[in-house]
């Protein structure tokens, strides 16, 4: 069976990032590997450029990873990784959406077999996405 | 003209984000589109997003209707699910 897309969630709270990885987790089945990069380096509230690497790396399995960013500087940071691609594998999108309801739906798409394309589609579709 | 095939179930438990998510990702394995139509509402059984908002729950009539190559086993696939995903109550 090929390899499924793997996720990155980048948050600024580490316990943010891992709730919503372990959510999205048992939505999807536990199938689908969710890497976390959840605050600053010393454990604040922030970003760290070396937490999201170590995070794709941990998610790359060929298929490609999908980063999910929660607000702010967290694109800017991710925006920072991509910007020097050299030192990371193949395919990685970042995805304009919603934290949890992105990194749900990319998780089921990527559990369910889907592309890059497809689970990049799926995250962004959750913007559109109504609770009520 | 594409194989089209549908079934209905009655739900034994809530379609919380669980089972949503397990009916979504069996979902995609098929090519057949795959509708969930709970009352007037329905929703791309691919996309757990929109099988969650249909909110629907125990005791609700849940039709599966898929048109494509592999309906058939979409249809049983998918209803397997709904049998046995709904009855943990969660």
């Amino acid at each position: 069976m090929a390899a499924n897309v793997g996720i990155v969630l980048v948050s600024h709270s580490a316990s943010l990032a891992e709730g919503t990885a372990e959510l999205a987790g048992q939505v999807s089945g536990e199938t689908v590997t969710i890497a976390t990069a959840g605050g600053t380096d010393d454990g604040r509230i922030g970003t760290s450029l070396a937490k999201i690497s170590r995070a794709v790396q941990l998610a790359d399995a060929g298929a490609g990873v999908l980063i999910l960013p929660d607000l702010g500087s967290s694109v800017l940071t991710v925006r920072a990784l991509l910007a020097d691609p050299d030192d990371l594998p193949g395919q990685i999108v970042m995805a304009d959406a919603p934290f949890v309801e992105g990194a749900v739906a990319a998780a089921v798409t990527a559990a369910g077999g889907g592309d890059l394309k497809a689970v990049l589609d799926a995250a962004q579709e959750a913007r559109h996405a109504r609770k009520l | 003209m594409p194989e089209s095939s549908e079934a209905t179930i009655t739900l034994a438990g809530d379609l919380h984000a669980r089972p949503a998510g397990a009916l979504s990702v069996a979902a995609a394995k098929f090519d057949a589109a795959v509708e969930v139509i709970v009352g007037t509402s329905q929703a791309n059984a691919k996309s757990v997003l929109a099988v969650m908002q249909l909110g629907a729950s125990s005791g609700q009539q849940v039709t599966i209707r898929a048109t494509g190559p592999d309906a058939g086993d979409a249809v049983a696939a998918i209803i397997g699910i709904l049998a046995g995903a709904t009855k943990a109550g969660d």
